[in-house]
């Protein structure tokens, strides 16, 4: 290696260890150790469960999403632990995994699986972990018409510890339309003995185009169960009607403009300039006769 | 790895939503049709596939590299997100001026001090008549008078009821700034230092990175929405006073409440500011009745800056603030 | 028919003015060019470091610029009317002062859209006012009509001077360098006064006449209609249209008298403009007076009347922070002219170029009371902190550009008188029609 290239690459280290230094002391983060909290939300969906986990370090400053985090999700019973899988986590530090099914995921005494999050730590990151324990049941719904009047129908089930299928009883359960952003409130109802709730459909409710409206049936941050929803569709909502038809219209805001003020100026402006030539054509012609003048002289 | 600053009152009200039993904000989309317009093409795919989860609790894959950023190009931000028409209803009764809103926009759109999209302004119709806060964005007008007299058509309307500005298009000459009755137009006087922070390419739908010598204003944060989040000012009011929605499907939302629009219109007799100039505003007020906040609470952590601005307001001329 | 002899008569006079530059016109010239300097050095500050320099902010987004620019435009449009209309009715006593209005037509009018250029924040992207425009927009509208001027008022200009270059080509005693008499030659294109050459010439100057007319009253409706068509208070008025056009040919009637004024003084011109042709201006000057009085009263009438909440804001701003240049410019300047020219004792030349300069200065602020309040009061109060963004009050940056438009004006004035005689030479030596109509009867009655 010839000297020059020995000297270069002395800098170069130098360099990046002045960057290193620098770096250190310009972020007061990197001093000390940094304690993550983590948050697990869970939510059963038509026999799919999703399992967000919120990974932040709180400070006095506010809260700080942990971006890039590595989350490794599993579930556990009374003897066995299994891994579910991992999610990185996004911009705002939410980590979504998807699990196929409750079945086939270990249990407790009572049914209930644990899950839980757990942030195995990196760096100055420490480890951090959370569970939630739920039930596994499902929420079906349906739709009936008596008389004038259309109802939503909920039933909500669960599987007791011999396998059979019984009602989930007394627990409120929500029933929304979703909407854009979020969830649209529509009612909410008692399920009774027989894991059954009524809501009457509101009416006047904006489906997809073709009037498609889904419903969705919600128990919510419940003890057993945590989130729990069942979702269906049917044709009972308003076609949706979009705001403007395709074809441009011809409006003062619009690009294109309207006809009469196209009129208007080709009118005027083919006047003024028709009148413009002429005089040009005059001036034409003045010089066309002095040639002919000086012709005729000569 | 990296640390995130995300806003405090965005985390509370975050916590807020899991208490609801709403799935977690971030990454939700709303819908396949909204998704399929976001994911821009002129972004290159990356292969790596992300997951996007919907408010109907439904999983969706995206490539990475197209939800990272959402940010469409300037020809395709002339076409409105397909089959929306966008609508902000603003509850006076709730609005305590704690400028969240002006604030959070001015750091979404990295924007300098005194470029405001959103303005909080202390008004008062008449002597006795009873002064309130009036958070006023855009209001996407329907008959936009701005959009009208621009000479080179650099602000345009679009299908989902959205105005927006082309700063590569704008020559400057701030006709539209007069023609806009309600003072939302905003100049950039100069190469404000705030403009070079945003390093991702422009796009009329984010209106930044801006640009000296052009008009810019409130947009309705259509990049956001296309990612199924909403506006800045709606995100980060502690109080939930912004409402964003679809008109056509009849729903707002301040991410904490949902709220059918027409029922809220009906029952708290929403309006239209200046509804005798005709240009139908798509922002709607409720009245500021029933408040939560007596107006002084207004004052409460104010920059000296900003509370000298409503020391010539007859509210202010009494109160000697 | 010109008369020949009276001709070589008035070019001999005129000569000098062509022939020779003073010492004190060379050191006019160079002041005038220090002045544009100024106003360059000025635009280049502008352009480096943005429009944070100008006065201009968020809530007041025109202001000096606009008004110049609507300043220039209207003595643009008076210089085109008053020369069409005097063409046109054959008036005896416009001969030495038509050539005057068509100076000031153009030259006003290559100065003007100068202002509403430094209004623009991009001018780099100037040109995409002809790749995008869209012809919803009064801009558009402005920058068809002012280009559609500008050739108009090139065109009526040259018809009106070609008989003059002619002139000045055949004078042998004119002692000039040869590549000036080269000019004179290519541009008189052979024009000998042939009777079918004449007879076209006349016909193509009075179309032209009637052409500049009628564009510089929409041009400058137009340009009114920019404000117009907004629904800011105070701007959105039906009368806007000819109350600008009004207001227009008054100012520019003052600036030609000054113009005669200051020719009459520097090129000794007392033998053909005289007491006679101030007081047929004066009278014209009165008569646009009472208009734009009566406009200006129609407009803030009914504005005070109904006092609607934004108007009475306005209104009561007029009255307080701008009473001065409110009571000046409406009042004293309307006032002025009317007293002057209307007592017969006061009918001096002294005198009514004195009020032409008080009718100018009443104008600008005129102009600027349109403007700038308005601004100042839009309909959602201006809540800020920020003494210059709530209050407009011009740089030196466009003070030192509004005295370069100024120097640049009197610069090309100048240049101008330099090239082809301030009066026409031809239409002078010609014999006096013996009948003059009858509406000029009672005109000349008056003088």
């Amino acid at each position: 290696m010839r000297t020059e290239n020995k000297i270069k690459v002395i800098l170069f280290f130098l360099l990046c260890s002045c960057n290193l230094v620098a770096s250190t002391q310009n972020k007061k983060d990197s001093v000390t150790d940094i304690t993550p909290s983590i948050t697990l939300s869970y939510l059963s969906s038509n026999d799919t469960i999703i399992l967000t986990a919120n990974i932040f370090d709180r400070k006095e400053q506010g809260t700080f999403a942990i971006k890039n985090a590595v989350i490794d999700f599993s579930a556990s019973g009374d003897k066995e632990t299994k891994f579910l899988g991992q999610a990185i986590a996004d911009d705002e530090g939410n980590a979504i995994l998807k699990v196929g099914s409750a079945n086939g995921l270990p249990k407790d005494k009572d049914g209930k699986t644990t899950y839980s999050a757990k942030f195995a730590g990196k760096g100055k990151f420490m480890p951090a972990a959370e569970s939630f324990s739920a039930k596994a049941g499902r929420i079906i719904v349906n739709f009936s018409k008596q008389d004038s009047l259309s109802f939503i129908i909920v039933t909500a089930t669960q599987i007791d510890s011999k396998g059979t299928i019984i009602p989930i009883q007394k627990q409120k359960a929500i029933v929304y339309v979703p909407r854009l952003f979020n969830l649209l409130k529509i009612g909410e109802t008692e399920l009774d003995e027989t894991g059954t709730g009524k809501v009457e459909y509101p009416g006047k409710l904006v489906g997809d185009s073709l009037g498609n409206i889904t419903v969705i049936a919600r128990i919510e941050e419940n003890d057993l169960f945590g989130n729990l929803q069942g979702r269906s569709s049917i044709s009972w909502g308003i076609p949706k009607q979009y705001y403007l038809a395709e074809k441009p219209t011809r409006e003062l805001w619009t690009p294109i403009a309207p006809i009469w003020m196209i009129i208007t100026l080709v009118i005027m402006l083919t006047g003024v300039w028709a009148h413009y030539i002429y005089a040009v054509v005059q001036l034409v012609k003045i010089k066309q006769l002095s040639k002919k003048n000086q012709n005729n002289q000569l | 790895m990296s640390v995130e600053d995300t806003n405090d009152n965005k985390k509370n009200s975050r916590r807020q939503f899991l208490k609801n039993g709403l799935i977690a904000g971030a990454g939700v989309v709303a819908g396949g049709s909204l998704l399929a317009s976001y994911v821009d093409k002129s972004v290159p795919a990356s292969g790596e596939k992300v997951k996007v989860l919907t408010t109907e609790g439904e999983l969706v894959e995206v490539d990475k590299a197209q939800i990272h950023s959402p940010r469409v190009s300037i020809k395709e931000s002339h076409n409105g997100i397909p089959g929306r028409k966008f609508v902000m209803v603003i509850d006076l009764a709730k609005c305590k001026n704690a400028r969240k809103c002006v604030e959070s926009c001015q750091k979404g759109h990295h924007l300098p001090k005194s470029q405001e999209f959103m303005k909080v302004y202390l008004l008062q119709d008449s002597e006795k008549s009873a002064p309130y806060w009036f958070p006023k964005p855009c209001f996407h007008c329907d008959n936009p008078l701005c959009v009208s007299v621009c000479p080179v058509g650099a602000t345009f309307k679009r299908s989902d009821g959205i105005v927006l500005i082309d700063n590569e298009r704008c020559i400057g000459c701030k006709f539209c700034m007069t023609g806009c009755p309600y003072s939302t137009r905003v100049f950039a006087w100069k190469d404000y230092p705030e403009f070079a922070e945003d390093k991702e390419p422009y796009s009329p739908e984010a209106s930044s990175p801006g640009k000296e010598g052009t008009v810019a204003k409130c947009d309705f944060c259509p990049d956001l929405v296309r990612i199924g989040k909403l506006p800045y000012c709606a995100q980060n009011c502690p109080m939930g006073v912004i409402y964003f929605g679809d008109i056509d499907e009849d729903t707002v939302t301040n991410g904490s409440e949902t709220l059918r629009f027409s029922e809220l219109i009906r029952d708290r007799s929403g309006y239209r500011y200046l509804e005798v100039l005709g240009t139908r505003p798509s922002v709607y007020y409720l009245p500021p009745v029933e408040r939560q906040f007596p107006v002084e609470r207004g004052f409460n952590d104010l920059e000296e800056s900003v509370k000298n601005r409503f020391k010539t307001t007859p509210y202010g001329k009494t109160h000697k603030l | 028919m010109e008369n020949k002899d009276t001709k070589e008569k008035l070019l001999r006079e005129f000569a000098p003015q062509l022939e020779k530059t003073s010492s004190a016109t060379l050191i006019w010239i160079l002041f005038l060019l220090g002045v544009i300097g100024w106003g360059v050095y000025a635009f280049i500050t502008q352009v480096t470091q943005g429009h944070i320099v100008t006065g201009m902010r968020d809530n007041v987004v025109w202001g000096i610029y606009i008004v110049n620019f609507i300043f220039f435009m209207g003595m643009s449009y008076a210089g085109a009317i008053v020369s069409g209309t005097l063409h046109l009715f054959r008036t005896e006593w416009r001969k030495p002062i038509i050539r005057m209005a068509e100076y000031l037509a153009i030259i006003s009018l290559l100065i003007g859209p100068g202002y509403i250029l430094l209004c623009i924040g991009r001018l780099d992207r100037l040109y995409y006012l002809a790749l995008f425009g869209r012809i919803q927009s009064p801009i558009t509208w402005d920058v068809i009509a002012i280009s559609t001027d500008i050739f108009g008022c090139l065109i009526f200009l040259y018809l009106s001077i070609l008989r003059d270059i002619a002139s000045l080509r055949d004078f042998s005693e004119l002692k000039i360098p040869a590549w000036r008499k080269k000019i004179y030659s290519v541009l008189a294109l052979g024009y000998t006064g042939t009777p079918e050459q004449e007879q076209r010439l006349r016909r193509a100057t009075d179309i032209m006449a009637t052409m500049v007319i009628a564009i510089a009253i929409i041009v400058y409706s137009v340009l009114a209609w920019i404000f117009s068509v907004t629904l800011q208070p105070g701007w959105h008025s039906t009368i806007f249209g000819p109350y600008f056009v009004i207001a227009a040919v008054y100012s520019g009637t003052a600036v030609l008298i000054i113009a005669m004024w200051v020719f009459r003084k520097v090129y000794h011109l007392e033998l053909h403009i005289t007491r006679k042709h101030f007081v047929a201006m004066g009278v014209v000057m009165v008569v646009l007076a009472a208009l734009f009085g009566y406009f200006t009263f129609s407009d803030y009438l009914t504005k005070w009347y109904g006092s609607e909440k934004n108007d009475e804001s306005l209104i009561k701003i007029l009255f307080t922070e701008y009473y001065w240049p409110f009571i000046f410019s409406n009042y004293i300047g309307v006032l002025i002219p009317l007293l002057v020219v209307g007592i017969p004792k006061l009918r001096t030349i002294t005198n009514i170029s004195l009020s032409a300069i008080v009718v100018i200065v009443a104008l600008w602020f005129n102009r600027y009371l349109i403007v700038i309040p308005t601004l100042e009061s839009p309909y959602l109060p201006i809540q800020d902190s920020r003494p210059e963004w709530a209050n407009y009050s011009g740089t030196w940056v466009e003070f030192a550009l509004m005295a370069a438009g100024v120097a640049l004006f009197c610069l090309l004035y100048t240049l101008a008188s330099k090239f082809v005689p301030v009066m026409n030479v031809s239409e002078m030596s010609e014999t006096p029609k013996t009948e003059s109509p009858q509406i000029f009867k009672a005109e000349e009655s008056l003088l």
